[in-house]
């Protein structure tokens, strides 16, 4: 009886203690699925150990789009979440919901401050829009071609290091031609690739400077740029070189690649670990290379993709304050150091790219390096800056649509060029119509 | 008054939502709520006169009849065999029901991997043995009758319990009876033991129809996503696509209604037609 009162009153007294400390918390929503959720859950824990005060609670939403959607949802039913992580082409629409404020704003409120000038130029240009930052980068990345280095040296292929569309044709066909592989090549059939491609080439994707100076009302689907990729795409598809991939099918191209199907994979970097871990696993070696372009155009070099955090509105002061201390940890030198290191995105803040490089990591594991020297050698413009518009989402739809049209126009025997033509046209119609249902609906109708 | 809770709650999940997604569609919504428009009618008139819309129609019917027909016809006869009095009997059923016990996306996965046209297991086998490497998801057919499969499959085990119940309650005395007369084992089988199958054929019709307009969406975005081009954007899907990945949820619940509105007069005209036939009572 007495050990039993005993045991009451420790539990009370705890039960005082954790009451008396009460922590501040919010949710962390993203997107980072499979092996990245583990590294997330880490970090979290991390931060919740130094700051006590307060709590993150990280929730893997599932998809991009399903955690924007969950967000929207959630702040429309009067519980939003604290920090979410929103995917780049989503941006215009993250900002028209009304459901964020920017993340500048919530970090001067709280008293905190933050060197801008610390981040990589061509990431900070993605997020601020009008002078003001409205999310804070956190997982960026940009596509490069993974190779089988085996497979090239069996067939005494060799590819560049800034390999061109020419390149990529020759070496496919040497190695198919040859038997080394079933295909040359493959990635999945997804509208990021067409839209860096569009920027490598300078090409804006919509008008008004990509969406930047004002609300777009069309797309430059049917510019020499979009030919240039889809001639080039349906003539590897033609001639059996490139593996088509069910639509966006991510996991099938990287499989096809692992499974030693395909000799080239075009991917992101964000799976740079993981890929040279499961290409060992499999039996073969893989190096990486730019993403490949036309070979008459001058690199002007890619956009950056990946995701970026934003903080709600709807929040109390203490939260707000949780989140942007929440957001500065995350990219502090150390953190990013850590993501970049577990993950392949590349590393925000220039401070860490230097600790990296005199740390000799690079040497080690030059792979690592080659998204970032590609990002590096970016100029801005509007063009690599990334299209803003609300729309982004049903557009993305169509371009990566088109390819399908192209095939099976390409099946029925037409020529690849005229494939393309007709493919893209139909493509731009249907986007451009997207376009302006969306301004009509937030009441900004096209002129 | 004890009705009072389930009204209650049919009230607040089922009857409120419907009536609040019959005006959504009366809006143009932005964004969720950001902001919305009345417009009338214009959403159902957009619907109507798209023809990606009206071509959703058509696969839809396709993947239904393609779902609900042949696969009660091969759970039928799947249900006759396991109800033999064989060895391993029991085993043969609980494997039959198994693919029920699974989630649609699991089955959606499954089916995935198998045909991945280029890393598959399915394709591998086929090009050692015929040489043939189909393109499961880039061929419009194929792709069709890909997403038609594992939704046929995934259901069998719900048919099979029901048709095994079933055969297993038909007296024994009428099929002898039949024997005596001469009849043989096709003619016993149509005209015995169908007709007093009717009941349960008419319910699993019904059912059916349900399971392949609504619940196969997670077959069709996990396999196919709706392509190739529009090829399987059965109308659960373009509505999903429409209301969560467009954002464009003035539109997607005009697609809901349509489809509420279509399946309902579908029911309706089943149960007009067909309940006569139904021979209920042994």
């Amino acid at each position: 009886m007495k050990r039993f009162l005993v045991l009451m009153l420790i539990a009370l007294l705890g039960f005082g203690v954790a009451l008396g400390q009460e922590k501040v918390k919010i949710t962390f929503w993203h997107a980072m699925g499979g092996w990245r959720i583990g590294v997330i859950e880490r970090m979290c824990a991390d931060f919740n150990e130094i700051f006590p005060q307060y709590e993150v609670v990280p929730e893997f939403k599932g998809s991009y789009r399903d955690t924007l959607n969950a967000a929207i949802a959630a702040a429309r039913a009067g519980a939003p979440a604290g920090v979410v992580q929103i995917f780049e082409v989503g941006t215009r629409m993250a900002i028209d919901s009304g459901v964020f404020e920017p993340v500048q704003k919530v970090i001067e409120e709280a008293g905190l401050e933050v060197d801008w000038g610390q981040f990589i130029p061509a990431v900070m240009s993605y997020y601020t829009i009008d002078g003001t930052v409205y999310s804070f980068p956190f997982n960026s990345s940009n596509p490069i071609l993974y190779y089988n280095v085996d497979i090239f040296e069996k067939a005494g292929v060799e590819l560049p290091k800034k390999p061109t569309f020419e390149d990529v044709y020759e070496a496919a066909k040497k190695i198919v031609e040859g038997g080394y592989a079933p295909y040359g090549i493959t990635w999945p059939v997804h509208s990021w690739f067409v839209e860096q491609w569009f920027a490598e080439q300078g090409q804006l994707l919509v008008d008004n400077e990509n969406g930047l100076a004002g609300r777009p009302s069309q797309t430059y689907l049917l510019s020499d740029a979009a030919k240039r990729i889809f001639t080039w795409w349906g003539k590897l598809y033609k001639e059996g070189l490139y593996a088509p991939t069910a639509f966006e099918a991510w996991g099938e191209a990287k499989r096809n690649f692992l499974a030693q199907q395909a000799a080239m994979l075009i991917y992101s970097t964000s799976d740079v670990a993981n890929m040279r871990a499961q290409a060992l696993d499999a039996g073969f070696h893989v190096r990486t290379a730019y993403f490949p372009v036309p070979a008459e155009v001058e690199r002007h070099g890619v956009i950056i993709g990946g995701g970026s955090l934003w903080i709600s509105k709807d929040l109390t002061p203490e939260q707000k304050k949780a989140a942007a201390e929440f957001v500065l940890w995350i990219s502090s030198v150390a953190q990013t150091i850590r993501w970049h290191q577990l993950t392949g995105y590349f590393p925000v803040k220039l401070t860490a790219l230097q600790a990296l490089e005199e740390e000799g990591w690079y040497k080690r594991f030059p792979d690592f390096k080659t998204a970032i020297d590609q990002l590096q050698e970016t100029e801005i413009s509007p063009a690599t800056q990334g299209a803003k518009m609300g729309a982004f989402l049903e557009v993305r739809e169509y371009i990566g649509k088109a390819f399908y049209r192209m095939k099976e126009l390409i099946d029925q025997g037409k020529s690849v060029e005229e494939a393309a033509e007709i493919a893209l046209k139909e493509a731009k119609a249907k986007a451009d119509k997207a376009i302006c249902e969306y301004r009509e609906a937030i009441g900004e109708p096209c002129p | 008054m004890l009705l009072l809770p389930a009204l209650l709650i049919l009230g607040l999940f089922l009857y409120y939502p419907q009536v609040d997604v019959f005006l959504l569609s009366l809006h143009r919504v932005a964004l969720l709520g950001a902001r919305k428009v009345f417009v009338g009618f214009d959403n159902y008139r957009n619907l109507f006169t798209s023809p990606e819309y009206l071509h959703s129609f058509t696969v839809t019917l396709i993947f239904v009849m393609g779902v609900v027909i042949p696969g009660l016809a091969i759970s039928l006869g799947l249900a006759a065999l396991a109800n033999q009095k064989i060895r391993g009997a029991r085993l043969y059923r609980t494997a039959l029901i198994w693919p029920y016990a699974l989630s649609p996306a699991a089955a959606g996965t499954i089916w995935f991997f198998l045909f991945s046209p280029v890393a598959g297991l399915v394709n591998y086998f086929l090009d050692q043995t015929f040489g043939i490497k189909p393109d499961w998801f880039g061929d419009k057919h194929l792709a069709l009758f890909l997403i038609t499969a594992t939704a046929v499959w995934k259901n069998l085990g719900y048919n099979v319990i029901f048709y095994l119940a079933a055969l297993q309650n038909i007296p024994k005395e009428l099929l002898e009876a039949a024997q005596v007369d001469g009849a043989g084992a096709f003619r016993r089988f149509w005209k015995v033991t169908f007709p007093l199958l009717s009941p349960t054929t008419f319910f699993l019709l019904t059912m059916n129809m349900i399971y392949a307009f609504f619940e196969t969406f997670p077959i069709v975005d996990i396999m196919t996503r709706g392509g190739p081009g529009d090829a399987t954007n059965v109308l659960i899907y373009n509505l999903y696509r429409d209301g969560f990945r467009f954002f464009k949820t003035g539109l997607a619940s005009a697609q809901s209604v349509v489809l509420f509105i279509f399946v309902v007069i579908l029911t309706l005209i089943q149960f007009k037609a067909l309940e006569r036939r139904v021979h209920y009572g042994a």
